[in-house]
Formats: C-alpha cells, structure tokens, sequence
C-alpha cells in the first residue's frame, strides 16, 4: 500500500507541470495588458511600464517561462502583481475558509444524502421517494447565486437569524455552507438511492434477510456498506472540486475563499496568483483522489493495491 | 418482484404521484410565498455583476476628505464619542493599503481614514486646507509653500513637520516606487523644508491645477518612519495622521480601523470601523436591509425606487466626476467621420428615458463634455431627444442603411449592458443598423481603447472620472497627445482651434481667463460630438435610518468620518 503511494505521488509531479504549463499559456493567450489593468486607466505610460518591468512581462515569453520554472522548482510562486505580497501568502490566508466551507459542506451533505437515499431506496416508489427524488433535483439545478439570494433574504433579513455576508461572525458559516451543500446533497442522495437499489435486489441480502436478522442491521450493516462505494467516489470528488473554490457562493455572500481570489485575479490578469492557485487546487485534487483510492482499499476489501 | 404487474398497486402508484406533484406545488408556492411577502426584500441583479469589475462607482473611492468643520472647530465644543462600531460595506479588497499604491477611489476613501493629504477635497467640490493651514504661490507659478499646521503627530508618534513631508514626498517621487498615478506629479522638481513648518514645491513649468492636484490620496503623507523601513516598497499599515489607526485585516473579508484618540482635528463618534468587503451587490444591500452594516454603497439600481420608500434607510445619490458616454472612432471610414452624422446620432438617442428606466434616477444628462464637479465646466446644453430631427439629418447626408460596430463593456459602468442594447434599439429608429459586443474589462481596455490603425469598432462605451476635479484632467480626452497608446483619447479626435484653447490653458494662472478658456473649448466639443454625450453618473451611497452625518464628496467618495447615530 505504501509503495503503491508513493507511485501515486510522484506521477503526480509530471501531472502538475503540465498544469503549470498549460495555465502559463492560457493567461499569456487572453487579450488585455495586466500592466494596464493593474495600473488602472488614470496611470501614466511611464508608471504602467514600470510596472510592466516588475511585473517581467517585457521579456520575451520564453524567458519568462523559464524564470517560472526555476521559481516553482524553489516551491517559489512568485509574488502578485497587484498587492506585492507573496502568493503563497495571499492563497494562505483564503485557504483556511474555502476548507471550512467545503468541510461543512460535505459533511452536511453526506449525512443528509446518504440517509434520504437510504430512506428513498427502501421506500422505493413511495412518496418519500419521489419527495427525494424531486428534492435532488431542485438542488441540483437550483442555481447557487438565486439560492443563497433568497436564504439571505428569509433568514439574514426577515428573521434576523444569520449574517448575510462575511466571515467575520461564528454564525457566518451557515448559509453559505447550506447553499454550497444544496447542489451536493441532490448528487448523493441520487447516487445513494440508486446504489442501494442494486445492492438490494443481491442475493445476499435476501440471505441476511432469511437468516432472520434485523432490517436495520440488514440495511446499514450490510445492504449500505456495499452501496457506499460509488457514493464514496462522489464525495472525494466533489469534495476537491469544492475545495477548488465554490466562486459564485463566496461571492453572493462575500466569503473570503481561494474561489472569489481566484476569479478576481483573472480579471485583475494577476497571473501570479492565478498560476499559485490553480497549481494549489490541482495540488489538493490529486491529493484528495489519492486519499479516495486508498479509503476503497478499507471500504471493500475485494480493492487491492500492489502485487 | 416489479410493481408494474399488480394493476392495483400501479394504480395507488399513480395517486401517489399525482398527489406527491400536488403537495410539491403546494410547498413551492408557500416557500415562493414567504420569500416574497416582506416588502424590503431585495431583487436579485440581472446580471452578475462581479466584484472585481464591479461597477466603476464602486471603483472610485475618493479619500474621505476633512470636512470643513474639522480643523478650526477642533478645541471650541467636546465632540461627542462613543464605543461603537459603524459597519461600511464596499464591493472590491484593498490590493494595498499603502497611499502611493493606490488606483481604485473606494480604496483610496478608506486609506483616507489614516492617511491625510496637505490640502483635501471638501463636501463642496472644493479644496480645503488640511495638513496645510495655508499656502502661496510664487509669482512666477512656478512654486508653492505651503504652511504646516502645527501639533499634529503621526501614529506612531513621529511629530508632523516639513522634514516629515519632504519624506514622504520623496517616496512618492522615488523612480523605484510603483505609483500608478504619479504622473500629474511629474511637474515637480523638487519638494525642500523651507523650515520646520514650511514646505516648498518646486515645479518644472507652471501648473495653474497643482493644488487641485495634490488633494488625491496617492500624495498623502506617510510617518517618516515608514517613509524611512519602506522607501520603494509598499507598507500594507500605513501610518498617517488620520482620525482612524490601522486595527487589522481579514484579506477578501473586512478591514478595521480604531479611532485616532490623538487626533489633531475634531474626534470622530464611532470608536471603530468596520469596512466589509461584500462583493455582490444585492447581498451589500440586504446588509444595510437586515441591520448588520449602517452604510453600503452601489446597490443593485433596480432596487433604488423600493429603497427610497423604505423608511427604516436613506438614499444618497450623490453627485460626481463621472460622465458616462460612447467615444465614437473618428478616424474610421464610416460616416462617424463625419460631424453631422455624430450629431444626428447624438439627437437620437433618448437619454432621459434610459435614466429613468435603466439607471433608475443616477444619472444627469450632459450638457457639456465634463462633469458640473469640474473647474472649467460651463453648460454648453445637451442634445435634445429628437428622432425626427436625427432622421432629417441622416436623411440630407444620404448615410440611410450605414452599418456600425459598437462595443460596450458588461458590469463596468453602471448598467453598461442594458443601456447599449437600448442605445443600439435608438439607433434602429433612426435607421442606422448598429451591431454590439462586449467582453471583459481588461480585454474591453485593450481592444476598443487603441490606435486608429487596429481599430475595429466605430464606437464604444466609456467612463471617465478625472482624477481630480480640474478641465484639464478631464479634456486631456480631446487633444492628440492624448491618443492611446499614450493616452485614453480613443475617440482619436483633435481640432486645431480646441488645441490651441487647451494648450493657453494649462499655462495660465489667471483663475478667469482659464474659466473663459475651457469654456470656449467646451463649446466647440460639444458641438463637434465626437462623444455619443450620455450623463454624469450618481454615485449610490445607502444608509441606515438610524445615523446621520453621511455625506459625500464629489469624486465617488463616501464621507462619513463624522457619521453619529441620530
């Protein structure tokens, strides 16, 4: 198991130079000077040609690529264009909140998916099912920005219950976390239900049932835990696309994560900082796949990694 | 085991969806229901506007100013102090904090809390003395020395003196520092202390806007300590003498400041500020809504009117420097070439009727090429909404059927968007096809703002806010010298006599003859039109019922240092 990690991570490495390179180049192929940009209209050409100079985006892109990566081979991601501060630094200091939101978020939506597709399931057909089934749907499709427009307007305004942006009081985290779970829930709850239905109709299960054990001890012990597996997938991989930064309820509730840094600085053409947190958020996906694989090997003993 | 087989349980299949639909419905409509009945719910913006390219209101932030009762009042009546926190939600992050580094107003407004400049913009447009008590220029014009007030102390303790000054001024000058407005200081040569509370700017050629000039926060004077550890580099807690001190900062999240006990001037009322940073605009207003933040500024517009029957918060739409217009190519082939033809489109556009229904009230049409904030402005008198006449005019150059490209950005300038689409519809009733696009700001910035050579559009959305409040800030937009990609004049646009009239001017001290000057310039603009004229834009600021002592400062500037609770 451990060698087989530590494949794993260092095929990781070639994986994130091409990240690297293939974002290096997307961001010097967009129309629009970030010198400019940065400088804003009223600055003069001389200003914005300084900063273009700090910036190095006055040598040749050849020369610019490989002072990137001798940089990144230093684990140095440069500084942004627009604060001046490290990136490393800047991704830092929004890491933390984007973590917390995605952490609550999934938690929040396994726990409730997970049992409303145990419950659809097992009630297949019923009007449970249908109850959860159509609930899934309005949380998949809903759209994040209305959705977390309308919690505000229920719960920050007229109840007076929760902040409506920011991160700066201990409620802060609800909403958002409840908007950002509503799209998750659906995909799990549907995931759940259909993965228990499969698992249901199995043989062994009606052996379980014949063997005179309890319903519940049928369901979750042994129905559920087979039934995990896809849903396990899910999780892990939403969960890294959430860490990514869920930009559209950072914005709508002002929610100081890597997302909203991430979009800004694109339209900011802060290429430094797009470049760390792109490198970063690949970093984490690979690492939270990593982390799915070796958790099936525990899941279902059937998984073996290595000879 | 498939339920399809027994009819009798298909049937009661069916009932149970039927009736599951029913109770769906049901609950959407109460949830439809309770969302909308309180009457001070906000509506969700149309288009997205993201934080960053927020609307260009948002972006300018003007330092918030001294007004005039600080200085002198000072000693005469105790100011009333509490321990309170006044919470100020604004759209965009501070990239730095540090005066030389500043671009965007809403940035500057806030670094005008700790940072103060010699002279200051007022309330009225005006400026005012503020670290300068006084100030005289020579003869010549070409210096000025300004008198220093005296028992100021920075932060940090530094005593405020000229040495402190001339500090802070060479890093505004150092070569090595990154200013991006630094440039209307090139004038100077030199800055000496005359003596301890003197300071004399030296400048390379006369400069009758100088004074004007130096009220803008990039210039605002830093602790010769920090000027001293930070000399070409930016100092993220900037340490002035502002009534507020740096307290701390939740990057992408808020901003605090303490109250200055020390301060020189009169003590502001809240002990703390709170600047939280709220990109999204609907969510900035239901702040404001749900009492967890006393000022906002640029709410959704479309929510102004409901906002302004909402007893329990104040609207100010306060005036600025801001003119919203299309910058027509003149250099291109098509009839925009020509006067007559810009003027004819000038007259078919209804600008009343898309203030009023786009910009919900935040705006004023133009009547001249610059805002009424502006040293220099005069009403020439704008162009009346009139198709009949804009036909006639189309009709007697024979341009029937003439096809225009347009460009217009998206969430830049306030309803940006809707009101070119409504342009382009003003157009069709005149008969003129027009085809418009959009993309994002900094590609918007590279392709409608270029050379005549890679022109591709013969006319384009554009704001213009100068950065301080003087014609020749803002007619730079009309002279050659000013074309990209030296400047932004995109419209490519020059006249000999409006050249000649700007170039007397910039030279002339005397206060009048420069009024007359500028005023003769507007004239002829205005009537040569290479501007679609459209209005000067209000700058939104929403606050609570609850507090008084908002105002505003007429470059996109909130000013509620002295803000108090009713």
């Amino acid at each position: 198991m451990l060698k087989y990690i530590v494949q794993r991570l260092i095929a990781a490495v070639p994986t994130l130079l091409g990240v690297a390179i293939v974002v290096f180049m997307m961001l010097r192929m967009l129309p629009g000077d970030p010198a400019r940009t940065i400088a804003g209209a009223q600055a003069g050409e001389a200003d914005v040609e300084m900063i273009r100079h700090s910036l190095g985006l006055d040598q040749p892109v050849g020369t610019q690529f490989v002072t990137f990566i001798t940089r990144l081979a230093h684990l140095d991601l440069g500084q942004s264009a627009r604060s001046s501060q490290p990136v490393g630094q800047e991704v830092m200091a929004r890491l933390p909140y984007t973590v917390e939101l995605a952490l609550v978020a999934i938690v929040l939506a396994t726990a409730i998916g997970v049992i409303a597709g145990v419950i659809a399931a097992t009630h297949h057909n019923s009007r449970v099912d249908y109850l959860v089934s159509a609930a899934s749907l309005f949380g998949v499709s809903m759209p994040v920005y209305w959705l977390g427009l309308m919690l505000i307007v229920v719960f920050a305004i007229n109840l007076q219950w929760f902040p409506a942006a920011g991160a700066d009081q201990p409620l802060s985290f609800v909403l958002p976390s409840f908007t950002l779970a509503s799209f998750v829930v659906g995909l799990i709850a549907r995931m759940t239900r259909s993965s228990m239905l499969e698992v249901l109709r199995q043989d062994y299960v009606q052996t379980a049932r014949s063997k005179g054990l309890h319903e519940r001890v049928v369901l979750y012990v042994h129905a559920l835990r087979n039934a995990l597996l896809p849903v396990v997938t899910i999780v892990g991989l939403q969960f890294g696309t959430l860490l990514g930064g869920a930009v559209l309820t950072e914005t709508v509730f002002g929610w100081p994560g890597i997302g909203q840094l991430l979009v800004d600085s694109i339209f900011a053409r802060d290429y430094p900082v797009v470049q760390g947190i792109t490198l970063t958020f690949s970093s984490l996906f690979i690492l939270v796949n990593l982390a799915v694989d070796v958790l099936y090997a525990y899941v279902d003993p059937r998984i073996h990694y290595g000879s | 085991m498939d339920e399809r087989d027994n009819p009798v349980a298909e049937a009661a299949h069916r009932l149970n969806r039927r009736s599951f639909l029913k109770a769906a419905l049901g609950a959407g409509g109460v949830v439809l229901l309770a969302a909308c009945a309180p009457s001070n719910a906000p509506s969700p913006t149309t288009a997205p506007a993201k934080g960053a390219s927020a609307p260009a209101a948002v972006a300018t932030q003007s330092s918030a100013g001294a007004p005039t009762a600080a200085p002198a009042a000072g000693a005469a009546a105790p100011a009333k102090v509490g321990t309170e926190t006044l919470r100020i939600a604004i759209g965009v992050d501070p990239d730095s904090l540090d005066p030389v580094g500043q671009t965007t107003t809403t940035i500057q407004n806030i670094v005008d809390y700790m940072c103060e400049p010699l002279v200051s913009l007022g309330e009225d447009s005006k400026i005012h003395p503020c670290l300068a008590e006084s100030w005289v220029m020579a003869p010549d014009g070409k210096s000025y020395t300004f008198k220093l007030r005296q028992g100021v102390t920075f932060h940090d303790g530094a005593p405020f003196n000229a040495d402190a000054v001339k500090l802070s001024w060479d890093r505004v000058l150092n070569k090595d520092m990154k200013v991006p407005l630094r440039s209307p200081m090139d004038v100077v040569e030199s800055v000496t202390a005359v003596d301890a509370s003197s300071v004399k700017f030296t400048l390379k050629n006369i400069f009758p806007p100088f004074i004007s000039a130096l009220a803008v926060t990039p210039y605002n004077i830093v602790s010769p300590n920090l000027a001293k550890s930070n000399p070409a580099t930016y100092n993220d807690q900037p340490v002035g003498t502002g009534p507020y001190v740096y307290k701390s900062r939740t990057k992408g999240s808020e901003l605090v400041l303490t109250r200055n006990e020390k301060y020189w001037g009169k003590l502001p009322y809240y002990q703390t500020v709170q600047f939280k940073i709220v990109p999204e605009a609907a969510t900035r207003e239901s702040l404001v809504l749900a009492n967890q933040a006393e000022i906002i500024i640029s709410p959704p517009m479309s929510d102004i009117p409901k906002l302004l029957s909402n007893s329990q918060v104040k609207v100010l739409l306060a005036p600025s420097n801001r003119t919203i217009f299309m910058a027509f190519d003149v250099s291109r082939s098509t009839p925009v070439k020509e006067k007559k033809f810009r003027q004819a489109l000038n007259y078919a556009v209804d600008k009343e009727g898309i203030i009023k229904t786009i910009l919900y009230g935040a705006g004023d049409v133009m009547d001249a090429p610059l805002s009424p904030m502006l040293f220099g402005y005069s009403k020439v008198g704008a162009y009346a909404y009139d198709p009949a006449k804009a036909k006639q005019m189309i009709k007697e150059g024979g341009w029937e059927g003439t096809k225009l490209k347009m460009y217009y950005s998206t969430g830049r300038y306030v309803g940006d968007a809707a009101f070119a689409q409504a342009i382009i519809g003003n157009f069709k009733d005149v008969g003129i096809e027009c085809e418009g696009s959009t993309m994002d700001w900094p590609t918007y910035q590279a392709t409608a703002i270029t050379t005549a050579e890679k022109s591709t559009a013969d006319l384009h959305v554009l704001g213009w806010a100068p950065g301080f409040l003087d014609a020749a800030q803002a007619m730079v937009q009309f002279q050659k010298s000013n074309w990209p990609p030296a400047g932004l004049s995109s419209s490519h646009y020059t006249n000999p006599e409006v050249e000649d009239l700007l170039d007397k001017a910039i030279k002339n001290t005397n206060e009048q003859e420069r009024a007359q000057q500028y005023a003769a310039a507007n004239k002829i603009v205005m009537d040569d039109a290479p501007w679609l004229f459209l209005w000067v834009q209000k700058f939104p600021i929403i606050y609570s019922a609850k507090i008084k002592g908002v105002g505003s400062i007429p470059n996109e500037k909130f000013s509620c240092i002295y803000a108090e609770p009713v």
